[in-house]
């Protein structure tokens, strides 16, 4: 199978550059030289997606033979439990609040280390260095990695998975926060500071009103990204929608499953589409 | 003022402006005549020498010293440089923010009791009807008109003017240089002024000054300063 899969790849190498030869031929060098490369790039590209099926171990066979075990599950989850919708009312609940807090407290976290993280305006180079630090690790780290430590260190329950969302959106709003900060057009800050105000009123006056509405905007962004996250938070125990879904799977409660997807897809939908509407306003 | 790379961009500049007074620095790309204004308002710092402001030496203040001394000085720029966000009102009243220090502005407020002034300074530069409008829907000249606004909201001693009318239409220029000779002569005020356009120089300013690699070439009352004069700048550089 490997030294089937290794022919393959790279079989058509030697033959398709022999078959551009000869019409290369009648073309100027440059032209030619351009015509190789993009064809290495090509096969190159080809070699690298083949890889992937092959690694991944792509079996399409086993979607058609998968497919009567599909149909079964969907059979046993309708009609979807509509008695369960006051039961599933709070962990819905949850998982929009663990969006809401880790979205309020990533921002409140992320506004002081972006200013410190930005490169023109940060008070002290030592300061830049450590913010940067903590904005890499706190993004590089994943939310659901984030949600593990703190279950194992706060124990089960709703509370891991906000902290987790917290700490992830730090790292994320932090790093954009600090570049809307850098490409701020400094023409007024410079032009209040030669009004003689203080660094604290140039911040507030022309900073803040400079960088506030992008600040907003890439806020209720995180939001949308963060309901979305908290829905799978609750796999590792975090709460929310996620934690139900999971106990309904183990219990085989396929009727309540489908109540939650229905209910997830409406949570999600209202997140986005109420985000993009909000940023509209602010831009 | 020699830059960190050795290139000495200014080299012995020695230039008075007094009250009522409109001088204006004429010179071509690289001269220094930009380097000379941002030395004088210390958004770059000289190497050498002095920049008296009312009798202080803002070359040798720091800190709380230097914004104390820079209160005297105002400066209005190429591009208006107003906070776009914000209303045409509050950008003229963020010029007096420097006197009125208090907990109120330091967060964002803005000094109610200038308000009035503000407004009447808006009049003066005849813009008073888009004290509502926000920043960011201004023309070209009605923002530069603003930004002249706002740096006399500070009641400075000194107006520094940094080509501008460089990005404005001719009309609008003229009724910015109008506006600024108005200012040295009817408010007693110093104008130093950099322009790109001799025409204007030679219009509106008491004194026009050539500059020339970082060299003060001539220094010469408007009325004596003809085109010949004016050619000593350019003349290399358009052989």
């Amino acid at each position: 199978m490997s030294v089937d899969g290794a022919a393959l790849d790279v079989a058509p190498r030697p033959a398709r550059s022999a078959a551009q030869e000869p019409g290369a031929a009648a073309l100027s060098k440059v032209g030619f030289t351009r015509r190789l490369v993009r064809g290495v790039v090509v096969l190159a590209a080809t070699a690298i997606v083949a890889q992937s099926f092959y690694v991944v171990q792509a079996r399409p066979g086993d979607l058609i033979t998968g497919v009567h075990g599909m149909v079964d599950i969907i059979r046993r989850a309708m009609p979807p439990a509509w008695g369960d919708i006051a039961d599933i009312a709070w962990p819905a609940l949850e998982t929009v609040d663990l969006a809401i807090f880790g979205t309020v407290f990533g921002v409140l976290m992320a506004v002081p280390l972006a200013v410190m993280a930005a490169a023109n305006v940060t008070p002290a180079r030592p300061l830049y260095y450590l913010a940067r630090a903590i904005i890499a690790l706190t993004r590089a780290v994943p939310d659901l990695v984030w949600a593990l430590l703190f279950v194992t260190a706060v124990g089960l329950g709703p509370f891991p998975g906000a902290l987790a969302l917290a700490v992830h959106s730090i790292g994320m709003l932090g790093r954009l926060f600090a570049e809307v900060i850098e490409d701020m057009d400094f023409g007024p800050v410079e032009a209040l500071t030669l009004t003689g105000a203080s660094r604290l009123q140039v911040f507030t006056h022309a900073v803040v009103p400079g960088v506030a509405p992008s600040l907003l905007g890439i806020g209720l962004y995180r939001f949308d990204e963060n309901l979305r996250s908290s829905l799978v938070l609750g796999f590792v125990g975090a709460g929310g929608i996620g934690f139900r879904l999971l106990t309904a799977m183990n219990l085989f409660q396929y009727q309540t499953v489908s109540l939650l997807l229905i209910a997830t897809f409406i949570l999600v939908m209202a997140a986005e589409r109420g985000s993009a509407l909000l940023r509209r306003q602010v831009a | 003022m020699r830059y960190p790379n050795g290139k000495l961009a200014l080299d012995g500049v020695d230039l008075t402006v007094r009250a009522g007074e409109l001088v204006t620095i004429l010179g071509s790309n690289g001269s220094g005549k930009t380097t000379l204004l941002r030395c004088i308002a210390r958004l770059q710092n000289p190497s050498e020498g002095q920049v008296l402001v009312g009798g202080e030496d803002l070359a040798r203040l720091n800190g709380e010293a230097l914004r104390r001394a820079r209160l005297a000085l105002a400066m209005v720029f190429q591009r208006a440089n107003l906070v776009r966000r914000r209303s045409v009102l509050a950008n003229v009243a963020s010029g007096t923010l420097g006197r009125r220090r208090t907990l109120w502005t330091t967060f964002g407020g803005l000094p109610a009791e200038e308000l009035p002034a503000a407004r009447e300074l808006l009049r003066k530069v005849g813009v008073e009807r888009l004290g509502a409008q926000r920043a960011d829907t201004l023309s070209g000249g009605q923002a530069q008109r603003v930004a002249i606004a706002r740096a006399l909201a500070q009641s400075p001693k000194l107006v520094l003017a940094d080509e501008p009318v460089a990005s404005l239409d001719p009309e609008a220029a003229e009724e910015i240089m109008r506006l600024l000779r108005q200012l040295a002569v009817e408010n007693g005020l110093a104008v130093l002024c950099v322009l790109h356009q001799p025409a204007l120089a030679q219009r509106y300013s008491h004194r026009v000054v050539g500059l020339r690699d970082g060299l003060v070439v001539f220094d010469l009352p408007a009325a004596f300063c003809a085109d010949q004069e004016i050619a000593l700048l350019y003349k290399d550089l358009a052989a």
